[in-house]
């Protein structure tokens, strides 16, 4: 479908970066980069929204919340890390109030590198992942990184008795108790 | 003549699409920019048919669906029923079709956003309703088909009204200065933040709607010359993309004072003096 590739409406979620990288992807939206000829739009909601664009190593007041909008989103949708703190952690990588890029919370499908990234490999990155957008389609189960080995844990323990497995059911168990857990205890651990 | 406006009540779909895609472009040159290709909208609709729906629950989706039906439904009773007022009455059903569904779910921004709705609703209803009384007062029928008819141009009587509702349009389009209802970097976008995919199609669209009713009163202006109609909506247009592009978005006091004490006493003025004119001298 290659419909489907011109409209990708894009969410911005800043997961405690200096903002450097934040500006450089305003600027792609300004009359310089101008990304609304291919019909991008920065949607602020994340339920109708299909690209998330994180940027900042995920701090421990973040992660929550970025778990929440990743579910949030509805499939198929993608993820671009944009910033090398996104990717790796950056400069802030082995910190005491980071984690080490957003890997290890979602599954990241493009990684923009660069401290700060500039708007030609933003633009870059959101082409890539638009053709990995394309391949998606709306019964994609997508698993986040923090859960998936409980998730597993739990499909085999499943599959062994023979019950019926309702995957997006799981998923959604396993991040909503995760959540209340992070959100209970905010301070570092 | 009636055909054509059945075909336009028919097609207002994708009219209205074709009007924001314009809208899109438009804005974009304004701002020094390249801006979409036309059928941008087009794009998003199928775009959104292949996004998984997500449900908050059904009375809310269902009464995005009714949003759209009605605000179809209101624009052909407009276009081809026998009063103009039902037409209008009708509206005001399908804006509370979106309200109810934006109060039904928990979403703080969702339940402001319609709030806010009915502030629009309170701010512009009673606007269109003298709007309507002024153009009976110049054509002298109810009719939207026969006021088509007419052979003069009602704008020569009616330009203070003409000037209260080209300034009101932005409250009906939630363009800048009156966008307060969907604001969309304050509360994401009011009533619509819990719709996705096909839901949030609906209220897309009939957002595509609210374009052709908005120009259809503008083109009523003109009475039977349907030229001097393009050239006006045409002018409207881009003065209310202009508008919505240089101003900054006003709070729900500001809005509703310039509404009720200067946009009705303007249109009120109006239609008092051409009553006196036509009536009593
Ligand atoms: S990658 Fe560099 S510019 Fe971007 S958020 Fe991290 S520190 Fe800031």
């Amino acid at each position: 479908m290659s419909i489907r590739k011109k409209s990708p409406w894009i969410l911005h979620y800043n997961c405690g970066s200096c903002n450097g990288c934040d500006i450089e992807i305003l600027a792609c939206t300004g009359p310089k980069y101008d990304v609304e000829r291919f019909g991008i739009i920065n949607k602020g909601n994340p339920k109708q929204a299909d690209i998330l664009v994180v940027t900042g190593p995920v701090t421990k007041r973040t992660r929550a919340r970025l778990l929440r909008l990743y579910m949030q989103m509805p499939e198929p949708k993608v993820v671009v890390a944009v910033g090398a703190c996104a990717c790796t952690g950056g400069v802030f990588r082995h910190m005491y109030n980071v984690e080490n890029g957003v890997d290890r919370y979602i599954p990241v499908d493009v990684y923009v590198p660069g401290c700060a990234a500039r708007p030609e490999n933003i633009l870059k990155g959101i082409a890539l992942a638009l053709e990995i957008w394309e391949k998606k389609t709306k019964d994609t189960i997508e698993i986040p990184t923090v859960i998936k080995k409980e998730y597993e844990k739990i499909v085999a323990k499943m599959l062994m008795h023979g019950q019926v497995v309702d995957r997006r059911k799981i998923i959604y168990d396993l991040v909503s108790k995760y959540i209340q857990r992070k959100l209970e205890t905010p301070k570092c651990d | 003549m009636a055909w054509i406006l059945k075909t336009i009540a028919f097609l207002s779909p994708i009219i209205g699409g074709f009007i924001y895609g314009f809208e899109r472009i438009v804005r974009a040159r304004m701002q020094n920019r390249q801006g979409p290709p036309l059928l941008q909208p087009f794009y998003d609709f199928v775009k959104l048919l292949q996004k998984r729906p997500i449900q908050v629950h059904s009375f809310h989706s269902m009464m995005g669906i009714a949003f759209f039906f009605a605000t179809w439904f209101a624009l052909s009773a407009f276009l081809c029923g026998p009063n103009i007022l039902v037409g209008l009455f009708l509206h005001i059903l399908a804006m509370a079709f979106f309200i109810i569904g934006g109060f039904s779910v928990l979403s703080p921004y969702s339940v402001m956003g319609s709030l806010r709705e009915i502030v629009h609703l309170m701010a512009v209803e009673p606007l269109l309703i003298l709007l309507a009384v002024g153009l009976f007062l110049v054509t002298g029928t109810w009719s939207v088909e026969e006021m088509f008819k007419y052979p003069g141009i009602p704008l020569v009587y009616l330009p203070l009204v003409f000037i209260a509702f080209v300034l009101a349009i932005p409250a009906i389009l939630k363009k800048s200065p009156f966008d307060i209802s969907e604001a969309h970097q304050e509360i994401i976008g009011g009533p619509e933040v819990d719709y996705s995919g096909f839901f949030y199609e609906a209220i897309y669209t009939a957002k595509w709607i609210e374009y052709v009713f908005v120009f259809a009163i503008v083109f009523l202006f003109t009475g039977a010359n349907w030229w001097l109609g393009l050239a006006l909506s045409l002018i409207v247009f881009i003065f209310v993309n202009a508008l919505d592009n240089s101003t900054c978005r006003t709070t729900f006091h500001q809005m509703i004072k310039f509404a009720w004490f200067f946009l009705l006493p303007l249109a009120a003025l109006n239609i008092f003096v051409l009553a006196l004119w036509r009536y009593v001298l």
